[in-house]
């Protein structure tokens, strides 16, 4: 019996109590709005492939990117890792029998879906065009789609976020298995935790602040609107001090997905552990202090943006010690290439891109040259894509066989992540030059000078497309004819392999205690 | 009751505890917006917010004050009765009569300033704006909480000396829904009153 | 007995802000009320909310939420504070 099998009925998977199913629903729940963000990409891309605002109107375009901003940030990257991976996992990492608050963790759920049901409701009633960042005054006094709607939608979902971190970060002080200190902790239930100390502290006050922006909407108060007494730039301050952060939640968790996977397919123990835990921390914390960055060509005074341009500087140091201990952790190790690995090592070398990119950016001058241009939209989905998408596969492949029973076809799994790498590397690199070049974004059409590197940015975009297609095929395939997995199919270190594939509902048949740490790992000889 | 996640009562009323006080986090971080607005909206217009603060129900307000402090104390005698397996019910049900006696008190006042609110212009308007939206998400609050104590009140036979944990847990609750409340108070009510 | 001396302590409390709201001491009202309200919250924290035999963990968590508002507020500051308003002639005030 597993906890698969405890019950066929939807009922039972819609009123159930165990992380392990819960953690399922997430995934069908954001695999679906994946895709919903993908085809908003998708006619965006198409659309961009010669210049001329010819497939739709400046007006649709403009909701496009919103929805596809809204729905990847909020209904697919933030919950993506902690709601599903670390659902599934944390618990059974700790060797707990399920979360502190399971009734709590199926309300984050429904509260999920809820929210999710209003954004598609405002898609339906004919979209938003203020874009995800729903600056003021436009979101609050010009635009005039359904702005509440989303925001409602946004705002429910933001509960969703504050219960799985209520959850993580209780159950991680609480429910480890004895001997189990926090030193020896695996680095992914560390990175779950820090993200779930971000969504506690973040997340309430993105809520509140979208509220203000909804009732400014309603009544017209001067909160954020110049022309009645407010000031934008409270907006932005309010908004980036959750959504800075928010890039945080998105990428922690995909850092700790790598922390798991390379270790395994190195054969050897993560290099500087307690480096790696203190750089999880520190990215956390130091991540709440930068988001002005966001804010340099605002009107924000030169001298705050000196502060948080050094600090954004800081930020970097904690990731470049991961970065560094995760290629160290390579050295004199034997290297299998499984589909796991390569979308790590992928992880590894994009977020290192993505986040020199960064650096960029963070310097004042600079970014008066590159923000607001299609530099930005490559550094952030560097990170966002080539970084927590392709860790957020990678974990899905490495823990298939925990979650499903069932092997994937590690062939197709490597040409999937083969074909995903290539194809995010054509589609965003030339969106580098394109933004160098001054091509600005959050436009429909463009000067004609910028249509190749435009046409291999589509090229790259259908090529993607395919390349996220794969995995769902197979995948489902692997539910009814892929082969039967044993309880540790990579010999992998960790409580969540010493339980059967798929786990019993109550996870382990007796509670583990813990004498060593993680990452037992010896190179073969 | 089975709970096979936590390994004793205690680790289970330790993670409650714990559990409540990071909810209590993130509502003071829901709440930090409103703060900040008006802080930025009251540097930036001072006299007219010092004239929206002339406009308030002074007594009524401190009167209210007095009655939220009051139903702390309540609620901690609550909290103390149940760990005791004493009169918890007596406690409760004062603390949610005190709760809807300050909702009463504060509806009343909002409905006499609402004519001045809607009339209000510029820097005033944001005063009542801020008015209206803290002290509604105080109230709103505070409604949740008289839910749960009449909740606890109705189930007040489950809880002993052996297992109270529901009620300290709503007890930190409302002491937080009081805590708001002792500075909402000063900032609405007690601008230049010298002036007034 | 302690709970009862809390109350005491707050209506005390509650006494002095209100009293001192009618003394025209300009800046210092504000900075009187928001010390006086402090005070309120930490008897309110310690004694009903039990943080004063609360362990570790729980005061931590009791004090995070403030620190946090005190970045927001601080960090925003680093703006605010170094930037003049130049409202616009039709903006209302």
């Amino acid at each position: 019996m597993s906890y698969l099998t405890e019950g066929y009925t939807l009922r039972s998977w819609l009123t159930t109590h165990d992380h392990k199913r819960i953690a399922v629903l997430y995934m069908v729940a954001i695999t679906a709005f994946f895709f919903l963000g993908g085809a908003a990409a998708a006619l965006m891309r198409l659309e961009l492939a010669t210049p001329a605002g010819d497939v739709v109107s400046a007006e649709t375009y403009n909701k496009l990117f919103t929805v596809h901003g809204v729905v990847m940030v909020w209904f697919f990257l933030i919950p993506s890792i902690p709601s599903v991976l670390g659902n599934f996992l944390v618990p059974l990492m700790i060797g707990a029998r399920d979360m502190a608050f399971p009734r709590l963790n199926l309300a984050s759920w429904y509260i999920y879906a809820l929210g999710g049901l209003f954004t598609v409701a405002a898609l339906v009633a004919g979209g938003v065009d203020t874009g995800w960042t729903f600056y003021t005054p436009y979101s609050t006094t010009f635009s005039d789609t359904n702005v509440i709607l989303v925001i409602v939608g946004v705002f429910v979902t933001g509960f969703s976020s504050i219960l799985t971190g209520l959850n993580i970060v209780v159950t991680v002080h609480k429910l480890r298995a004895p001997g189990l200190t926090w030193f020896r902790l695996p680095l992914f239930v560390w990175a779950n935790y820090a993200t779930s100390l971000i969504l506690l502290l973040a997340t309430p006050v993105l809520a509140m602040t979208l509220a203000l922006v909804a009732l400014e909407r309603l009544f017209h108060v001067g909160i954020f609107d110049p022309a009645l007494g407010g000031d934008p730039l409270l907006f932005q301050h309010l908004f980036w001090f959750y959504s800075h952060p928010a890039v945080y939640i998105m990428v922690l968790p995909a850092m700790g997905v790598a922390s798991e996977i390379i270790p395994c397919f190195a054969r050897r123990p993560v290099f500087g552990y307690r480096f790696m835990a203190y750089a999880i921390l520190g990215i956390a914390s130091i991540g709440f202090l930068v988001w002005g960055h966001h804010m340099f060509v605002s009107g924000q005074s030169m001298y705050a943006g000196m502060v948080f341009s050094m600090l954004s500087f800081l930020v970097a140091i904690p990731s470049a010690i991961k970065v560094f201990n995760w290629t160290a952790t390579l050295y004199k190790g034997s290297i299998v290439f499984g589909a796991p690995m390569l979308y790590a090592l992928g992880f590894v070398g994009l977020f290192t891109i993505g986040g020199l990119t960064g650096l960029f950016l963070a310097s004042l001058a600079l970014d008066v040259h590159l923000t607001d241009t299609y530099f930005v939209i490559a550094h952030f989905h560097y990170i966002m894509v080539g970084g927590s998408v392709m860790a957020y596969l990678g974990g899905i492949h490495f823990w298939w066989p925990k979650i499903s029973g069932r092997m994937y076809p590690e062939t197709l799994g490597r040409i999937a992540a083969l074909t995903i790498f290539f194809g995010f590397n054509l589609t965003f690199f030339p969106q580098y030059l394109l933004g160098w070049l001054g091509m600005p974004r959050r436009y429909h059409e463009y000067p004609p000078e910028f249509q190749l590197l435009n046409l291999f940015s589509s090229a790259g975009a259908a090529v993607l497309a395919i390349g996220y297609l794969l995995p769902l095929a197979y995948l489902a395939w692997s539910l009814f004819f892929g082969k039967r997995a044993s309880s540790n199919p990579w010999g992998a270190s960790g409580l969540e392999w010493q339980t059967p594939s798929p786990p019993p509902q109550h996870n382990f048949e007796r509670e583990p205690r813990v004498e060593r740490g993680p990452y037992d790992y010896q190179p073969v000889r | 009751m089975t709970t096979s996640q936590f390994g004793s009562a205690l680790e289970r009323r330790e993670a409650s505890l714990f559990g409540m006080w990071a909810f209590l986090a993130t509502e003071l971080m829901f709440f930090g917006p409103l703060f900040f607005g008006y802080v930025h909206a009251r540097l930036a217009q001072h006299d007219a917010f010092v004239s929206g603060s002339h406009h308030m129900h002074i007594a009524l307000g401190t009167l209210n004050t007095a009655i939220l402090m009051t139903s702390s104390l309540t609620m901690a005698l609550a909290v103390r009765a149940a760990q005791r397996s004493g009169p918890t019910r007596i406690w409760l049900a004062l603390t949610a009569l005190f709760g809807l006696a300050f909702l009463g008190i504060k509806a009343s006042e909002w409905v006499m300033e609402f004519g001045e609110a809607a009339r209000a212009a510029g820097g005033e308007a944001r005063f009542y704006f801020l008015y209206y939206a803290m002290t509604g998400l105080h109230a709103v609050h505070l409604t949740i909480g008289v839910g749960v104590v009449a909740w606890l009140w109705l189930y007040a036979k489950r809880f002993s000396a052996e297992y109270h944990a529901p009620v300290e847990v709503s007890g930190l609750y409302w002491h937080f829904i009081d805590v708001v409340w002792v500075f909402l108070y000063p900032m609405f009510y007690l601008l230049e009153r010298y002036n007034a | 007995m302690s709970y009862v001396l809390t109350w005491l302590g707050l209506m005390a409390l509650l006494a002095l802000t209100f009293g001192s709201a009618y003394l025209p001491m300009g800046p210092w009202n504000s900075a009187t009320n928001m010390a006086i309200s402090c005070l309120k919250a930490l008897l309110i924290a310690v004694f009903f909310m039990h943080l004063r035999q609360a362990g570790a963990l729980l005061r931590l968590a009791a004090c995070i939420g403030l620190l946090w508002l005190a970045l927001l507020f601080g960090l925003s500051w680093t703006d605010f504070g170094t930037r003049t308003l130049s409202p616009a002639p039709w903006s209302s005030r």
